[in-house]
């Protein structure tokens, strides 16, 4: 019992904060039908001013913790009410978006002002010690534990016994009160984010000393609190609280016995995602209700350009496609791997665009693509071409695993099942020996025909590889199944009870865009030779993402425009911008999220500003409606 | 409560083969009794009538009857088989259509496409195969049902524009015709002519005889719109509170004092 204690206490430590942002995280999500991704990278930020302000400046912690906490948080908030406001209008798969886009702008607005490396803070609390049973613990450990127990027992107190508390807890066992009258949405609402944004910028400061400063780390980590979410069914704030205690112990304890096995070191940090995942799969549907309003996206009539002047875009394209080598000189690799990111941004709108599923895995299925393409080449000895192609056939059955919450879930707990499923294949697929073992790289070879594995060679196999793909998707989009998958995107509920078992759809499709994304990553590899699962993290997948949604929302014309501002672009950028790439991306994809161009009907000012006409605004062509009779499918 | 249950479509000698049979629905919400021990017989060939005011149960009904609701106690059959425990996919391979009263259109569709997976959806059914590809006999049936609910609802000259930007009266048009492009034997419409003015109204009317008449499907309708009600059905239930309250002809609903108290209130005397 006695070497476990030590382990139970840091659990308990990092679980009460776990439990304290996963708290604000259903608090937000409850009460405004907004899951905020971007919950953790607040904390993050948080954890920076705080650090600016204590360790830079040298302002006494207390004071420093009160401007982040009070004032920082809030002021956060009332941003977060306002996005969460316009986002409620929108399409589950632009809600997931939104906030991610977040997500990266934070971070990359803390990459700009503080780098990318990691900084070590010193603990701010009290370091002396006591003992409990023998084992040693800091005072630090044991204030963490009482903030963070206080803050939750606060939050009780608000509920039972202020007015707005009661209100909010109203809202929050039953989200369509927010419609009636009896309760003031806005005050609610805003009080709600407050809240939420203080808990995160509270718990940033209190894990910032343990984890250090680094934006990806913290913003990810604070991430855990989706596990301790899920465990409340991301209802229940007490059942939360627990929740979070429960993941900081699971790790822990984990920590402890995965010692010394190599093949499991992936595993304590992954328990947040399993719990996550595992959670989502076996919780009863019903338990699992949708808060918020279900929208529809705005539909105005695209003047499509006509079929010639299409087919002559497209010529040109090609034409400029096959002459590249010619043209960009050492530059070309950057080309390879712009055609290859076409692979999975094709892969990515199918399943995003055409059929409304959100996937923040995607970089996994690439990054397992990547590794079975080395094996099959290097160990198996398949020829190149043939070992490509079931490069993709090895994908297939993971995309497979990750439908199977699409099968019971939707919208928001889909993308939080796919982010904790992308999680987890990082985490513990890749370091085991099926993927890319301890050693953490793959060799990964070209064609074996000279001509094709040179820089030029290679360039056009990838672009042979990535115009037969666009032909396959062509053909989908065009078949019966295109048609079912964009019938699924607008409305499962009609697709459904017209006959179509939607179940299988959703599986096809995350299986044909698995194997898409499973060819583009053995493409991947072969363009540098050996690779790694670095490369296919979670956040890749997040940002791979947020660029599509940047880039437009048609299933062709964006994979191109996406493959090219990711991967082509930022070898153009004069020096010093690429900094601000992440910043930029997340910032666009958060306006278009909230369709702010729509919203102002800036086409259309653009268009009477040109004419000199004045001539009043149109309303808003958005349209929400309320969940639908209660029914999920 | 005695002239309940005064009829029955059974007693009717004219009454159609089985088409939904309801028996003893109930259905809660947590602690809330939405429909309660409600019975129904919508027949084939005839339209079949269910109101009620707001909140009576009908919306919840027509979920249960296409299999987005488990009931808590009842059966629900389908052409004389109990589907009680089909999803709604297989219920609508079975021959069961519905519209929704919010309306489920495919709004970045074209309203020809909409139609057409009215169709196509349950082709497409549950074997992979089918859901990827669709066989040259599947393409002639979509394009003559196509046509023909296109030409029944007068729809044609909308055909190319996107289902989301047209007015709820013509979407109304398009759901429907959706839903009769479908090899559907059984339609359930749940309040499908609010939007429509007077005159589309009539159309409406006329269409919903013709589907009846021509092709002996059976329908049933909710509709508030209470002479559109009385112009088709061929009988009519009565929910109030998620009881069944009156069942019969129109002439029977409009002279019932229980209907009237109930439903009809002040707008009673017009009827
Ligand atoms: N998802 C739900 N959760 C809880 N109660 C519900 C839900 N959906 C409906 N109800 C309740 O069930 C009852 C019946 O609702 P239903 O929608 O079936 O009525 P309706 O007859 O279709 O009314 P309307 O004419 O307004 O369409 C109402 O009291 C309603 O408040
Ligand atoms: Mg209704």
């Amino acid at each position: 019992m006695n070497d476990l204690l030590p382990f139970i206490i840091a659990g308990i430590t990092s679980g009460s904060i776990y439990g304290l942002t996963a708290m604000g995280l259903v608090l937000s999500y409850k009460t405004s039908g907004i899951f905020n991704f971007a919950h953790g990278a607040i904390a993050a930020a948080a954890a920076y001013l705080f650090y600016t302000l204590n360790v830079e400046h040298g302002i006494a912690w207390p004071v420093a913790a009160l401007v982040c906490v009070a004032i920082g948080g809030p002021l956060l908030g009332l941003a977060l009410e306002f996005f969460a406001r316009l986002l409620a209008e929108v399409p589950p798969a632009r809600k997931v978006v939104g906030t991610v886009g977040l997500l990266l702008a934070i971070q990359g607005l803390i990459s700009v002002i503080y780098g990318g490396d990691l900084r070590s803070t010193p603990q701010f609390l009290p370091t002396s010690r006591f003992s409990i049973g023998g084992t040693q613990v800091e005072y630090s450990q044991l204030i963490v534990v009482l903030l963070s127990t206080g803050a939750a027992v606060g939050l009780y107190l608000f509920f039972r016994s202020t007015r707005l508390g009661v209100a909010m807890r109203g809202v929050v066992d039953d989200p369509t009160l927010l419609a009636l009258d009896a309760t003031n949405p806005v005050r609610v609402r805003r009080a709600a984010w407050l809240i939420s944004a203080s808990f995160a910028a509270a718990s940033g400061i209190l894990i910032a000393p343990t984890l250090g400063l680094e934006p990806l780390l913290l913003t990810l980590l604070v991430v855990q609190a989706f596990g301790a979410a899920a465990i409340g069914s991301f209802s229940s704030l007490p059942l939360t609280f627990v929740g979070g205690l429960a993941v900081g112990l699971l790790s822990s304890l984990s920590t402890k016995f995965v010692l010394g096995k190599s093949g499991l070191s992936g595993l304590p940090p992954s328990i947040p995602f399993l719990v996550l995942f595992v959670v989502l799969l076996v919780m009863p549907k019903g338990r699992l209700v949708q808060a918020g309003v279900r929208a529809r996206a705005a539909v105005r009539e695209r003047s499509a350009l006509p079929r010639p002047a299409r087919l002559a875009i497209g010529a040109g394209g090609a034409l400029a496609l096959l002459a590249v080598p010619q043209l960009v000189g050492a530059k070309l690799p950057v080309f390879t791997n712009g055609a290859t990111f076409v692979l999975i941004f094709l892969s990515l709108s199918l399943l995003v665009w055409t059929s409304g599923q959100v996937s923040l895995c995607h970089a996994a299925f690439a990054g397992v693509g990547a590794a079975a393409f080395g094996q099959l080449t290097t160990q198996l000895h398949v020829p190149w071409a043939l070992a490509l192609v079931l490069a993709g056939v090895v994908t297939v059955p993971v995309g497979a695993i990750v439908a199977i919450p699409a099968i019971r879930l939707s919208g928001l707990y889909l993308a939080l099942a796919t982010f904790g499923f992308g999680i987890l294949v990082q985490r513990v697929g890749y370091p085991s020996s099926l993927l890319y073992g301890s050693g953490g790289t793959r060799a990964v070879p070209r064609p074996g025909i000279s001509w094709l594995s040179s820089d030029t060679g290679f360039y056009y196999v990838v672009l042979a590889v990535a115009a037969l793909a666009c032909l396959l998707v062509w053909a989908v989009y065009h078949s019966r199944l295109g048609l079912l998958l964009r019938g699924l995107a607008d409305s499962p509920l009609a697709l459904s009870t017209m006959g179509t078992t939607i179940n299988v759809t959703r599986v096809l499709v995350f299986c044909l865009s698995a194997f898409l994304a499973g060819v583009a990553g053995g493409l991947f590899g072969a363009a540098v030779g050996n690779i790694g699962g670095f490369g296919f993290g979670p956040f890749e997948s997040l940002t791979w993402l947020t660029v599509l949604a940047v880039a437009g929302t048609s299933q062709f014309g964006a994979a191109f425009v996406a493959a090219g501002l990711l991967a082509v672009a930022p070898a153009y950028y004069p020096s010093g911008w690429n900094e601000y790439q992440t910043l930029a991306f997340g910032v666009i994809a958060l306006i278009v999220a909230l369709q702010l161009p729509q919203r102002y009907d800036l086409r259309g000012r653009v268009a009477r500003a040109a004419r000199g006409s004045a001539q009043r605004r149109e309303a808003s062509p958005l349209r929400a409606r309320p969940a639908l009779e209660g029914v999920q499918v | 409560m005695t002239d309940t249950q005064t009829l029955n479509p059974s007693d009717l000698t004219d009454a159609g083969p089985a088409g939904l049979t309801v028996e003893d629905l109930t259905i809660r919400y947590g602690g809330n009794v939405a429909v309660s021990g409600f019975s129904l017989a919508g027949p084939l060939g005839w339209v079949t009538g269910l109101i009620g005011p707001n909140g009576a149960g009908k919306t919840t009904t027509f979920n249960a009857c296409s299999g987005l609701l488990r009931p808590s106690a009842g059966r629900v059959s389908l052409f004389g088989a109990d589907v009680t425990n089909l999803a709604p996919p297989a219920r609508a391979r079975l021959g069961l259509g519905r519209t929704f009263q919010r309306m489920e259109l495919f709004d970045s569709l074209t309203v020809a496409q909409n139609v057409r997976l009215g169709r196509e959806a349950a082709l497409a059914g549950c074997n992979p195969l089918r859901q990827l590809i669709s066989t040259a006999a599947d393409r002639r049936a979509i394009a003559a049902a196509v046509a023909e609910a296109i030409e029944l609802c007068g729809i044609g000259d909308m055909a190319g524009l996107r289902a989301g930007s047209l007015s709820t009266g013509q979407r109304r048009l398009v759901e429907l015709a959706r839903a009769l492009a479908g090899d559907f034997r059984f339609l359930l419409l749940d309040e499908p002519s609010s939007g429509l003015d007077k005159a589309e109204t009539a159309v409406f009317g006329s269409i919903l005889r013709r589907v009846v008449e021509e092709r002996g499907s059976g329908i049933l309708l909710v509709e508030h719109d209470m002479d559109l009600v009385m112009r088709v059905c061929d009988y009519i239930y009565v929910l109030d509170f998620g009881q069944p309250i009156f069942d019969g002809t129109p002439v029977e609903v409009r002279r019932s004092p229980v209907v009237r108290a109930a439903y009809l209130g002040s707008e009673a005397a017009d009827v």
